[in-house]
């Protein structure tokens, strides 16, 4: 049953693309959702308050006396230049990547985007309740993985957001969580799995998700397959769950701002590449805040 | 395709031999004045973080979005690595009763959808017009869907190639967009293109454009481009070693700051906080504005090379394929200057196809002196700029001023685009496009 249904999809796709890459007439319109300058500017200026209000925290903390500091010990040893890795990274896969980045690109374009985009067109409270459903069932996976890096406040600060948003929140609808000040900070397999020391590894263009690296996309496999045994209310597995995992897939999709190729330009692989794999690495850094970094050594690509 | 791709890459390849002496004996453009133009350290500032958001000029709640991807009759052959570009892409912000048109063009690399184009589309839209917002003529995608050349940065033939596409765009808008009038802006290089089009529009009479607005327009193509190479090579050096004693000065900022927050993930959130506290003296805001434009330049580079088969960093026998790794070629394409960009791809390139013109005849065609007279005469030219922006000196700013009289305003403060958007430069610009502006034509 489901492997028929997936030959289907798979032939569904195909069909799009093929038909989207023989289109040749002068003009093409697509109707994109409309802007929204007023709604947006006003959440600049939120933004931008916040930033200007932690900058002044941040500000007041470093001003504090010594002696009300936090103890020197804690104090992580800064990052220095020569630890930067390589500007290089380590993609051995990289042929296949480009293709599976191409893929995407198109498949993105062909039918995901626009979905995404007919989607974005409902109605906001709809849209947001189907986003914090979703989030809420992940936060199963985010004490699990808390758990395992030992980081006990954080799965606590999970576990409250799940029950909280499960009950209050009716079957996680809506996010009282959110405004009882435990904010969203979601983690996964793949956190764990650097938090024991494992490495990036090769860059890898996961089809239709996108950029990622071998352990990121081990940990994603992990946490599909975490979620897929607890089966949270019925979302992973069952004929309601293709639907299901398709609207996630929207969902995820209406809340990414990014157009492949918006860039125009041919270094658009290198530079997300080069992006990811160093987020990536930043993030890692923070993970292992307490430790000082190797000496970077710039033959050895980044991520290796 | 691919035969021609090659049959004319070994043609090119066989001229870039043949002229071999002539191409490197070709100086890099002149740049007099400063590096920073006209900026202080308060402009440097503006222009890197632009606008205030709460200085941004009333905006509407909703404006609607058309994209529109245009299959132009005279594209060249596109190159494989370009597969994506074959399309010009162009926003449409359509009113639903007649209303006048406003045809807005990017800056330097940019495509028609950019934040500071997303506000001029939200402040011309809430005063009445259509609004059709436009690549750059140095946008990859631009270049290889729209470029009778595929050699970018050319102020004449780009903004040819920009009025021929207008034309088709205007030709194929949906059927119940009705429009009353035509007018022409644009920030940066857009600037200057926007006024080139109208000069072209007064000649040809295709389109009937009405008033032209350049906010913070170049004066001289080449000397600006040319200070921004001495921006970049003070304030990054020279070379590679430059580029990557920056990055990695940047990452460890980058990771000390992340290393100090209780963030689990770096976000946006994040990336914008780190650049207020990352970014603090002129050096630093030079180098970012210095490496933002060498990004733009890299795809025009690359594009020009490979379309003009000069084999600087491609060879234009073995163009790279669509797998192909691109990663020595950007390598390379990272320590490239305006000036090399100048001397080694476009001025062979139209010395070639000009009869007559020389290397110093280049270098004034890309000035806005080519339209001297019409800026003078033609009472619906417009400009906005700042006595503060980078990409002019001081003999340039008086040039705009004394050519254009009243109809210029140029503001104190704000840098190069660090004034887009703000009330009184929105207020300024709807008086000039609806002819309400003290000495311009009626």
């Amino acid at each position: 049953m489901r492997r028929s249904r997936l030959e289907w999809l798979c032939v569904a796709a195909g069909a799009v693309l093929g038909l989207g890459g023989c289109a040749a007439q002068t003009v093409e319109f697509h109707h994109l959702p409309p802007d929204t300058p007023a709604a947006s500017n006003a959440a600049d200026i939120a933004k931008m308050q916040r930033l200007a209000a932690s900058a002044a925290q941040a500000q007041k903390a470093q001003t504090q006396p010594a002696g009300e500091q936090a103890p020197a010990a804690e104090a992580p040893p800064p990052v220095t230049a020569a630890e930067a890795p390589s500007m290089k990274t380590y993609d051995p896969w990289g042929r296949l990547n480009r293709f599976t980045y191409r893929f995407n690109a198109r498949f993105d374009e062909a039918l995901f985007l626009p979905v995404a985009n007919s989607y974005r067109r409902l109605p906001s409270p709809m849209r947001s309740g189907v986003h914090n459903f979703f989030a809420n069932i992940a936060e199963i996976d985010s004490v699990i993985n808390y758990t395992l890096q030992g980081r006990l406040g954080r799965m606590v600060r999970s576990l409250g957001r799940f029950v909280i948003n499960s009950t209050i929140g009716i079957g996680g609808l809506f996010d009282p969580a959110s405004k009882m000040r435990l904010p969203k900070a979601p983690t996964g397999f793949g956190t764990t799995l650097a938090k024991y020391g494992m490495h990036p590894g090769p860059y890898l263009v996961i089809p239709f998700y996108g950029p990622s690296s071998l352990r990121e996309g081990i940990g994603l496999a992990a946490d599909y397959g975490t979620l897929y045994v607890i089966d949270p209310a019925w979302t992973y597995r069952g004929d309601q769950s293709w639907g299901l995992g398709v609207l996630n897939a929207v969902d995820q999709r209406s809340n990414i701002d990014f157009r492949y190729y918006a860039s125009g330009s041919p270094f658009e692989y290198e530079t997300i590449q080069f992006l990811y794999i160093r987020k990536e690495l930043i993030e890692d850094a923070g993970l292992h805040r307490q430790k000082r970094l190797p000496r970077a050594d710039p033959n050895v690509p980044a991520g290796e | 395709m691919t035969k021609f791709l090659s049959a004319l890459a070994l043609a090119a390849f066989g001229f870039c031999h043949a002229h071999a002496e002539d191409v490197s004996s070709i100086p890099a453009p002149a740049a007099p004045g400063p590096a920073t133009g006209l900026a202080d350290s308060a402009a440097l500032r503006a222009t890197v973080f632009g606008t205030p958001p709460q200085d941004i000029a009333p905006l509407p709640a909703k404006v609607p979005l058309l994209e529109m991807d245009l299959d132009l009759p005279w594209r060249r052959p596109i190159p494989a690595v370009f597969w994506f570009d074959k399309r010009l892409r162009v926003w449409l912000s359509a009113q639903d009763k007649p209303a006048p048109l406003a045809i807005v063009i990017s800056g330097t690399g940019s495509d028609g959808n950019t934040a500071k184009l997303a506000t001029l589309r939200a402040v011309l839209y809430g005063a009445g017009y259509h609004v059709l917002t436009m690549p750059s003529p140095t946008f990859p995608g631009f270049i290889v869907s729209t470029s009778s050349t595929g050699v970018a940065g050319d102020l004449r033939q780009d903004g040819q190639d920009l009025y021929a596409a207008i034309g088709v765009i205007i030709a194929h808008l949906p059927h119940k967009v009705k429009i009353t009038d035509i007018d022409v802006l644009g920030y940066s290089l857009g600037g200057a293109n926007a006024a080139i089009v109208k000069a072209i529009d007064a000649k040809e009479h295709k389109l009937n454009i009405h008033r032209a607005v350049m906010i913070n327009p170049p004066v001289s193509l080449f000397a600006t481009v040319g200070r921004l190479d001495k921006l970049f090579a003070r304030t990054l050096g020279n070379g590679d070693a430059g580029i990557e004693r920056f990055y990695q000065q940047l990452y460890a900022e980058l990771a000390n700051l992340y290393r100090a927050s209780d963030r689990v993930e770096l976000d946006e959130d994040f990336l914008l906080g780190a650049a207020a506290s990352a970014l603090k003296t002129d050096a630093q805001f030079s180098a970012a504005i210095a490496l933002t434009f060498r990004i733009a330049l890299m795809n025009v580079f690359f594009a020009g090379d490979l379309y003009s088969g000069a084999g600087v960093v491609v060879d234009p026998r073995h163009p790279p394929g669509v797998g192909d790794s691109l990663d020595e070629i950007s390598r390379t394409l990272r320590t490239k200057t305006f000036g090399e960009y100048f001397s080694r791809i476009f001025a062979p390139y139209y010395l070639k196809r000009r009869p007559n013109s020389t290397v110093d005849s280049l270098i004034a065609d890309n000035r806005l002196e080519l339209i001297e007279d019409q800026l003078r005469t033609d009472g619906d030219y417009y400009a906005q700029t700042n006595s503060d922006d980078l990409i002019l000196d001081k003999a340039e700013l008086g040039w705009l001023r004394t050519t254009l009289g009243q109809r210029i305003v140029v503001y104190d403060h704000g840098g190069h685009l660090g004034n887009l958007g703000d009330r009184q430069q929105v207020a300024d610009m709807l008086a000039m496009l609806a002819g309400r502006w003290p000495g311009g034509a009626q």
